[in-house]
């Protein structure tokens, strides 16, 4: 009996993943533990293993595809064997999936990703649409085209639903985007109240499955959406094309989405280091001596200040909506970790609970998962911090702007110790070592003083560091 | 082709008279004194100062508006009349002497040069009504308004004088566009009139009064009322082909030989011809006709030649004298008779003319023999008048004539319509949209009883409905068609309204071209529904006057094409009298128009569209026995023009939508609200007449093949039209095609389609498809499809411009460059 293969499910909020690789492609030999297939989510890449032996009967996606999570996605068996039947979107494919795993049938014929208590319901809609059509449909052009004409009622359709007409690939007389172009594409998508307003503004993507319930895309899903390009011209001597990885696409949608969606300014602040630097000093020789598990940088003396800090300004500890504030009880700290593959922001949730060792050792193992791709996607989402740390020090930048993540409401960015002459009193003046902060805050959520006063308590909390080990 | 008319072949090819004699026509041959006049009991002295005081009004209120028009004011009080003036100075004679011998029950009609007219007959009236009817009139017109102002020009207490007041101010205060006019100003110098004086529509279409008049005399005679009818035209009028048409309906031969009882014998219609050698420009005599006198046109109408004389129409006594002889004749039922009465207009066609086509002793000559001065000299002579006494009624007109000039030119007595701020009212005015059973108090004169009719006995053993009980398709002998709804209400109609007449060609014992009548001779006497000669002109003309005096009519025209024939009738008459007489006339002329195919280029054609263009006209197109039946008791109910087309493709179809087929009893479906007669949801078809057969083909074949389900809508009217339910359907498909069988371009498809665009245009998911007739000559029948929209081009449609149907092959062109070509190529 031929063994189907399935996208895994990743996490809580994941419903699709982008294929990115097949390393075993229809006729090859497998043994279980070889790697099949790679993927990743918008977050992190994963590979997936064979659990049993055999050839390859069928492939279903091809790289570059986006594959709902639970898909059949892969077949093995012995040669010969039928497979069509795990065809996703196939009737019988249906029936197998229906008898072996009831909560995937939605997914598996809708062939969207959504969660499987709405899913069932909206996907058959979906069916009924395509058979009704399907007599009298050509086959729909497969990409939108930048500035196809739209019919008056798909472009009120499109507003209602708070789809952007752009991205809709247009089935009617010559290109014509008509309104069951935006049905088709509505029936696929479940935004909430504030995604469809600030759809029906323009400008706006909402990815195939959001981050709400059930699926539904929110406001903070939305991206900024610019077209794909796929023919540029004029590649030679001058210089090469060369395609987004669809990490890279990932996260310039989310800094470019980060900055056209709030008011972002930068507060710098140094802080006398002296305090911390005799901390190190004197976490390293508690490691050497065998007294403490951990080896305590710098970067987590400043964390653990800045988690103090945050507990007196809940403010600063939050989420901004728009129009209105998700303030945090707990903090959740994210950490900006530069990976191979790029930027990562793994989560540390209820940071406050942590000693310093604690923390020093979470903020190790999310910055380790980040590096080797097995991070919880759940904890790369932008939602899952409260706040976010990113540290630059270690290459030797003293200031810089960094850019939030939203939809927090505003990201630290560390710089590197520098000597800085210092008033002692007394008419002394002395070389101190000072670390730059620089406090990149929304300030639609947050003021210029009150910004400015949380960054000086981190630096109070910075030169009065009491920890114990 | 009455089966009693027995043409005999041997006295048709050996008659016993060799020669065909004509009677003489009398000229010019009065030639009585004034003294004789007088004593011989004809006149008293008071009634020819009346003819005196009676012409001199018209001249001064004809030379008040030639001041106004040409020197921009009248005894030096300013006033800018910009609308028309087509002045009759130097026929005064010819008026009064036309008006003299006429009751208020007698009815004139006029041309646009027919001020003198109206203020003869209206004068005339005064003088003869009773002073308490004269003020009760004056009373109830326009609730008092008129009058209220004119008082203001007297001061007296004698009735009469201030009935001459009101006369004078109401057609001055209508010829100045005032609301206070007795048109309310919409009628203006060439349409101004005052039935109450019986003075009936004057018409700004040369000769429009030929054919009207005639109905007028025909309304009379069908309905026993009292009086004659005058056509006053002008001597160009004669060349005019509805003036003929309409002398040929007054002298046809039926109401001698067909007619019955009381209804036996001619017409009350006198045709008076106001002689005054000029058609515009044009010289009659001489140039432009070859009749030597309008007088000989009678000859050509009837064995009696019309009675027709050539009078002295520069002599009111002259005038006088040949309408009382010619009013006997046509009170004896002897009808129609012509009057050929000499004048001569002193103006110029318009204050504009400069009379460049005749010279300044040829006006001069006609001066010297002024109407006016030269029977004030007879007066004088006869010792009737002083010079004096008849200057001293020259004075008075005059400063009447004056007082009543600065009433009618006083914006705040006499106000303007405000047709910017009240933005709706003259659109309320264009449709009486009155419901009315009977137009009549008299018992309808019929044949036999309704029930015992041939017809209605055939039609009992017919199916309702298309489909009988078991759901078998019912034979086409045994189905209830179109023909048969028609037929119900009109035999209904004819037993409710006594006023109710029908004709048309082959109208009786044929039962219309197309049969719908069939069983109807039988049951209605001759004179309420007839055959008529093959003259569209009269035939719609005659039923505008018809209408005009109260009663209800269906003219019937064989083919849509033969419209033409009668343009000005259904173009500029019809549609626009409700309107123009300040709503104070009625219209309930329903025209029934069969729209051909088959036959090739001039019977074939769908002239809706040119109907819907005319402001004024209500317009319906039935496609089922059921609609057909309820949109003609909605028709004949109502009291508006309308032009209800048929489709003769469609006559012999049964019911097929309406559940429980036609009802037996009385139903009227409303003007326009348009039927769902296929519900679906994918598109709109929007169809006209016939076409809606091939929709609902095109929507079976949609479903069938391509699983998309059409809504189909019948427009069932298009003029009143409810766009509501056709919002509401694009609002559920989006996409929408207008189908009818007119030509496409400038067709009410388009006028359809631009309105939808605007009301549904965020609905929409296509721009709206019009799919009409192509713009050629309609081919004989064998080529048809190529012409007329076909259920494939339903299809084509939505191919092309809708949503592409998965391996559609397309049987006609209908993309954008194919559009443009043709254009281009105009056609």
């Amino acid at each position: 009996m031929a063994e189907v293969v399935i996208m895994p499910k990743q996490g809580q909020s994941v419903e699709s993943c982008i294929m990115t690789e097949f390393k075993k492609n229809v006729g090859d030999q497998v043994a279980v533990g070889d790697i099949l297939f790679s993927y990743e989510t918008d977050k992190a890449s994963f590979d997936e293993e064979a659990k049993v032996e055999g050839t390859v009967l069928a492939v279903f996606f091809k790289a570059g595809d986006e594959v709902p999570v639970l898909t059949n996605v892969m077949v093995i068996g012995k040669p010969g064997e039928s497979f069509e039947q795990f065809a996703p979107g196939c009737a019988a494919a249906a029936e197998v999936s229906a008898s072996e795993t009831p909560a995937t049938l939605g997914m598996v014929r809708g062939g969207t990703g959504s969660e499987a208590d709405g899913g069932v319901e909206r996907s058959e809609t979906v069916s009924e649409a395509g058979a009704s059509a399907a007599a009298a449909v050509e086959g729909a052009s497969a990409a939108p085209v930048a500035g196809a004409p739209a019919s008056p009622r798909a472009r009120r359709i499109a507003a209602e639903k708070g789809l952007s007409i752009d991205q809709i690939a247009g089935s009617g007389p010559y290109g014509r985007i008509i309104a069951r172009d935006v049905e088709a594409a509505a029936a696929g998508l479940h935004l909430t109240g504030l995604a469809k307003a600030m759809m029906a503004e323009g400008g706006k993507a909402a990815p195939a499955a959001g981050s709400g319930l059930g699926g539904a895309v929110k406001g903070s899903d939305l991206k900024v959406w610019q077209p794909n390009h796929s023919d540029i011209p004029g590649e030679g001597e001058e210089f090469r094309v060369e395609k987004l990885s669809n990490m890279r696409k990932l996260i310039a949608k989310s800094m470019y989405n980060s900055l056209q969606n709030s008011a972002q300014l930068t507060h710098m602040l140094g802080a006398d280091a002296r305090r911390i630097q005799a901390l190190r000093k004197k976490a390293k020789k508690a490691l050497e001596e065998g007294r403490i598990d951990a080896n305590i940088t710098i970067n987590d003396f400043v964390c653990f200040a800045v988690i103090k800090a945050l507990q007196k300004f809940p403010n600063v500890n939050s989420h901004c909506l728009g129009d209105a504030m998700r303030l945090f009880n707990t903090v959740n700290l994210g950490l900006a970790v530069d990976t191979e593959r790029g930027l990562m922001v793994p989560a540390v949730k209820g940071a406050e609970n942590l000693n310093i060792i604690g923390l020093s050792k979470m903020l190790k193992k999310v910055a380790d998962d980040c590096k080797k791709g097995s991070i919880n996607p759940d904890l790369l989402s932008s939602e899952a911090a409260s706040f976010t740390v990113s540290n630059l020090g270690g290459y030797g930048v003293e200031w810089f702007t960094p850019i939030i993540n939203v939809p927090q409401s505003a990201i630290l960015g560390v710089g590197t110790i520098v000597p800085r002459p210092k008033d002692l009193g007394g008419g002394v003046y002395a070389f101190v070592p000072y670390l730059g902060l620089s406090l990149t805050y929304d300030h639609r959520a947050i003021d210029g003083g009150e910004a400015t006063r949380f960054l000086k308590q981190v630096a109070v909390e910075i030169e009065n560091l009491e920890v114990e080990f | 082709m009455p089966k009693s008319l027995y043409i005999d072949p041997n006295a048709t090819l050996r008659p016993q008279e060799h020669e065909l004699k004509l009677p003489t026509i009398p000229v010019m041959q009065y030639n009585k004194t004034v003294k004789q006049e007088i004593k011989d009991g004809n006149f008293t002295p008071e009634d020819l100062l009346r003819i005196y005081r009676d012409m001199s009004y018209i001249r001064e209120f004809e030379t008040m508006l030639n001041l106004v028009k040409t020197t921009g004011g009248y005894n030096g009080v300013a006033y800018n009349n910009p609308g028309p003036a087509h002045l009759s100075a130097g026929q005064e004679a010819a008026a009064v002497g036309m008006a003299y011998c006429l009751d208020t029950d007698d009815f004139i009609f006029g041309s646009h040069r027919s001020h003198g007219e109206i203020l003869a007959k209206g004068l005339r009236s005064i003088q003869i009504l009773p002073d308490a009817e004269l003020e009760k009139v004056m009373k109830e017109f326009w609730g008092g308004a008129t009058l209220e102002v004119a008082k203001k020009a007297y001061d007296g207490k004698d009735t009469k004088e201030l009935g001459i007041r009101f006369l004078l101010y109401g057609a001055m205060a209508e010829i100045f566009a005032r609301v206070t006019g007795f048109n309310k100003g919409l009628g203006g110098s060439m349409h101004t009139f005052f039935t109450p004086f019986g003075i009936y529509p004057n018409n700004a279409i040369v000769g429009g009064s030929g054919s009207i008049a005639v109905g007028a005399a025909l309304y009379k005679k069908v309905n026993r009322k009292k009086g004659i009818v005058v056509a006053n035209l002008g001597d160009g009028a004669m060349a005019r082909g509805p003036v003929l048409e309409g002398m040929t309906f007054a002298s046809m031969d039926q109401f001698e030989t067909l007619w019955e009882g009381d209804m036996k014998g001619g017409l009350p219609v006198l045709f008076n011809v106001m002689d005054n050698q000029y058609a515009m420009g044009g010289q009659t005599k001489g140039e432009t006709m070859g009749y030597t006198f309008p007088a000989r046109l009678g000859a050509g109408f009837k064995d009696d030649a019309m009675a027709a004389e050539r009078v002295d129409g520069y002599n009111p006594l002259a005038v006088i004298d040949a309408f009382r002889r010619k009013k006997a004749y046509l009170e004896d039922k002897k009808g129609p008779a012509l009057l050929d009465v000499v004048t001569y207009r002193y103006s110029g066609h318009s204050p504009s003319d400069q009379s460049s086509y005749r010279t300044k002793e040829e006006i001069a000559a006609w001066e010297a023999e002024d109407c006016i001065v030269a029977f004030g000299k007879k007066l004088i002579d006869a010792g009737v008048a002083t010079q004096e006494a008849l200057d001293a009624i020259r004075k008075d007109v005059n400063d009447n004539i004056f007082a009543c000039y600065k009433l009618a030119i006083d914006d705040s007595l006499s106000p303007r319509m405000d047709l910017v701020k009240d933005s709706e009212l003259l659109g309320d005015m264009m449709f009486s949209n009155q419901s009315i059973d009977s137009l009549s108090d008299a018992k309808p004169d019929v044949l036999m009883p309704l029930e015992e009719n041939p017809r209605v006995k055939q039609i009992a053993g017919k199916s309702r409905f298309y489909i009988d009980a078991q759901g078998n398709k019912v034979s086409k002998m045994k189905m209830y068609n179109i023909k048969d709804g028609l037929f119900e209400a009109i035999a209904d109609r004819f037993y409710k309204d006594a006023s109710l007449v029908a004709y048309g060609e082959e109208n009786r014992e044929w039962g219309g071209a197309f049969a719908v009548y069939r069983g109807l001779t039988e049951a209605i006497p001759y004179h309420r529904l007839f055959n008529s000669p093959i003259a569209e002109a009269a035939i719609i003309g005659t039923a505008i006057g018809y209408a005009m005096c109260g009663g209800r009519v269906i003219p019937e025209i064989m083919y849509c094409d033969f419209l033409g024939c009668c343009g000005d009738e259904i173009f500029n008459q019809l549609p626009k009298w409700q309107a123009m007489s300040g709503n104070i006339l009625k219209m309930p002329v329903v025209v029934r128009v069969s729209v051909g195919s088959k036959y090739g280029a001039q019977h074939s054609q769908d002239w809706t569209s040119l109907c819907t263009h005319i402001p004024g006209l209500k317009v319906a197109f039935p496609a089922t026995p059921y609609d057909a039946k309820g949109l003609m008791n909605a028709a004949l109910q109502g009291t508006d023009p309308v032009v209800f087309f048929e489709s003769q493709r469609i006559y012999d179809k049964g019911e097929e939508f309406h559940e429980g087929g036609v009802p037996e009893g009385y139903y009227e479906i409303p003007f326009g609200e348009p039927d769902i007669k296929r519900e679906g949801k994918d598109v709109t078809f929007l169809t006209i007449g016939a076409t809606l057969y091939r929709a609902i083909e095109a929507a079976d074949m949609l479903k069938e093949k391509y699983g998309l389900e059409a809504e189909v809508i019948d427009a069932r009217s298009l003029v009143p039209f409810n766009y509501e339910k056709v919002i509401a359907s694009v609002k559920k498909t989006g996409r929408i095609i207008i189908a009818g069988d007119a030509c496409a371009r400038g067709s009410y498809l388009n006028d359809l389609a631009a309105n939808i665009a605007d009301l549904c245009f965020d609905d929409l998911d296509a721009a709206p498809v019009v799919l009409g007739s192509r713009n050629w000559i309609t081919p004989c029948h064998e080529l048809e499809e190529a012409f007329f929209p076909q259920p494939s081009w339903f299809l084509d449609a939505i191919n092309e411009k809708m949503i592409p149907l998965k391996d559609y092959v397309p049987v006609s062109n209908m993309t954008c460059a194919q559009k443009v070509l043709r254009s281009k190529k105009g056609v």
